[in-house]
């Protein structure tokens, strides 16, 4: 009953929600000056926040970190802990000097800082790539969340729930709907923590603040069933690799292309400043959150006598949130809008990022660098065709997915993370950094992050300092050290460039 | 090295002024960023190496053993705090500049 058969209140829920989204994006376009008015004109702080969580909040975030909690225990808190540590590297380092250089998106900025159409090209691609592997894993949540609730096989669900997500896109691109970010956070918290609330209440824990009350299901954990979630991992798996991996999600979060655009809602670099701390409060709540959700996961199992196999619990365990919600006597209504909240999570997060990552191939491949005289209708047409190839990629990937879909966002965030940070920073804070440079450590990152695929079966020392989740530890710093040690050797970026960093973004001139 | 570099933008050489007072407040935030995330773990291997492990493991806090409380609950929290003391150093220093400016203009 729990992991078969059709829930079709649930799932009529999840599709009334969606409708619900659209209605409202209607209604609220109603209201809206014409145009892309992604929040209004100005959010301000708190809405800013609402808005950077609602972006970010994703499949990974919803279902990804109950279930590595649900394998894994503390040992998973590395993801916990990289993506909201990142944000602070995002805040110290980049958010005010980017909202004053006025570039917003990774080619745009790179291409501009560099001065250079392959730079901007390079980026682009890796943009694209990093898309690409980010929505495979909200794909994954996507499918597994349809098969789980119509009781069907993986296969068919992924591709039920990336036939339903296409015909959202294009619903919305027809009718125009316009996006309230700080509705959908209200959805997606509430639908997240709602359950857990009635969770805690009934398995009899304190249910008012679930992310306090999970503590006592753990101890009851241990002492009846003998199960440590707390024990530390650092025997098993290194201190290094926990950390590495900690470190690499941080660095992706700073340099994910599509949290790096989200300062251009704001209206000044102050308010750009305080909306990443309401952004972070925010993304925190969930992430407090979400091992409650593992916890009673396992509680619930061993009380009802199931210890699962790890390979079937590997299986489960991009399912436990729902899982966990059926299994604790939920209202079947409940764990509707808990399914409904994953899927829209994931529906949000990849339907702007494909249609950035389209945009991105239109504009910043095709317009820049193959055909500079294309008409504004043209490239329309190939960003629309371009948003429906990159969905195929996408679900050809998904079918068989390499991992779970934390881990698998998590080379996303390697990528990013061995890329376009390093680009971002020293653009932002070396003068002296020039497109030779920035193009060599660029490339060289993207060979880093697939360095343990490529070239991890002849050179072993690779698989322990690169592995394929958590090499920026080492990566990021070598492509640092390239990234200067080449534009030392090669000639500095032009005089406009750099007079521009040094006046406008680190101003203030005595 | 004083190069005469008239537009050096340098994170570890910044210019007098503003620029300096904005990376000493970004050294301290990544300091404490690093240190909490990174020192306890690290702490937390050393004490566990020398068979000493039950000192952050041994007793619980809000329910929770207490390293798990700190990784999981503090360290999100800390993260929110490091961005608000940053954050309003980086108000006063703008305001500062800002007075200072002018200042030179009357």
């Amino acid at each position: 009953m729990i992991d078969s058969g059709q829930k079709m209140i649930p799932m009529l829920i999840v599709l009334g929600v969606l409708l619900v989204f659209v209605v409202a994006g209607l209604m609220y376009k109603a209201r809206e000056q014409p145009g892309y008015g992604v929040s209004g004109s100005h959010a301000g702080c708190m809405g800013g926040g609402a808005a950077i969580a609602s972006n970010w909040m994703s499949a990974a975030s919803f279902l990804g970190i109950a279930g590595l909690i649900y394998l894994y225990g503390y040992a998973a808190l590395a993801y916990v802990i990289g993506w909201t540590g990142g944000y602070v590297l995002l805040l110290v380092l980049l958010a005010g000097q980017l909202r004053r250089f006025g570039k917003y998106t990774a080619p745009d900025f790179i291409g501009e800082r560099y001065d250079s159409p392959g730079a901007r090209l390079l980026s682009a691609i890796i943009s694209v790539a990093i898309t690409l592997i980010y929505s495979v894993a909200q794909f994954k949540g996507i499918g597994i969340v349809f098969s789980w609730l119509l009781g069907i096989n993986y296969t068919s669900g992924v591709i039920l729930g990336a036939s339903i997500l296409m015909g959202y896109i294009i619903l919305s691109g027809v009718l125009g709907v316009a996006r309230s970010q700080q509705l959908q956070y209200f959805v997606l918290i509430v639908s997240f923590i709602l359950p857990l609330m009635f969770l805690a209440y009934r398995l009899g824990y304190f249910w008012i603040l679930p992310q306090f009350g999970y503590g006592k299901a753990m101890t009851d954990l241990a002492l009846e069933f003998n199960i440590n979630i707390a024990a530390t991992p650092f025997r098993e798996l290194g201190l290094f690799h926990w950390t590495a991996l900690c470190f690499t999600l941080m660095l992706g979060t700073a340099g994910l292309p599509h949290v790096l655009s989200r300062f251009y809602t704001v209206s000044n670099i102050r308010d750009a400043r305080w909306s990443v701390v309401w952004g972070l409060f925010f993304i925190a709540l969930i992430y407090w959150s979400a091992p409650a959700y593992a916890i009673f996961g396992r509680l619930l199992e061993a009380r009802a006598g199931m210890f699962l196999p790890p390979e079937i619990a590997h299986k489960m365990a991009d399912i436990v949130v729902l899982r966990t919600a059926l299994m604790g006597g939920l209202p079947e209504w409940l764990v509707g809008i808990l399914a409904a909240g994953a899927v829209s999570a994931s529906f949000f997060t990849v339907a702007g990022l494909l249609m950035t990552g389209a945009a991105s191939v239109s504009y910043d491949i095709y317009y820049r660098l193959i055909n500079p005289h294309a008409s504004e209708g043209a490239r329309m047409k190939l960003a629309k065709a371009a948003t429906l190839v990159l969905a195929l990629i996408v679900l050809c990937g998904a079918l068989d997915p390499p991992g779970l879909i934390a881990e698998i966002a998590a080379v996303a965030f390697a990528l990013a993370g061995n890329t376009i940070f390093p680009a971002f920073l020293l653009g932002i804070w070396w003068g002296g950094t020039n497109r030779q440079g920035v193009i060599a450590g660029m490339l060289s990152g993207v060979l880093i992050t697939f360095s343990q695929p490529l070239f991890g079966g002849f050179v072993p020392v690779v698989n322990t300092i690169f592995p394929l989740t958590a090499s920026a530890l080492c990566g990021a710093p070598l492509v640092i050290f390239v990234m200067i040690l080449v534009s030392r050797f090669t000639e500095p970026p032009p005089e406009r460039i750099r007079r521009f960093l040094a006046e406008e973004v680190h101003g203030h001139l005595e | 090295m004083d190069s005469p570099e008239p537009y050096q933008v340098n994170l570890f050489r910044p210019r007098a002024g503003y620029m300096r007072g904005e990376v000493a407040v970004i050294f301290a935030a990544l300091v404490g960023w690093s240190g909490a995330t990174f020192g306890f773990q690290l702490l937390l291997t050393l004490l566990e190496n020398s068979g000493r492990g039950d000192w952050l493991t041994g007793f619980s806090f809000f329910n929770l053993p207490f390293h798990y409380w700190f990784t999981a609950q503090m360290l999100p929290l800390w993260f929110i705090i490091i961005c608000i003391i940053f954050n309003i150093r980086i108000d006063r220093l703008s305001e500062k500049q800002n007075r200072r400016r002018e200042g030179n203009h009357d």
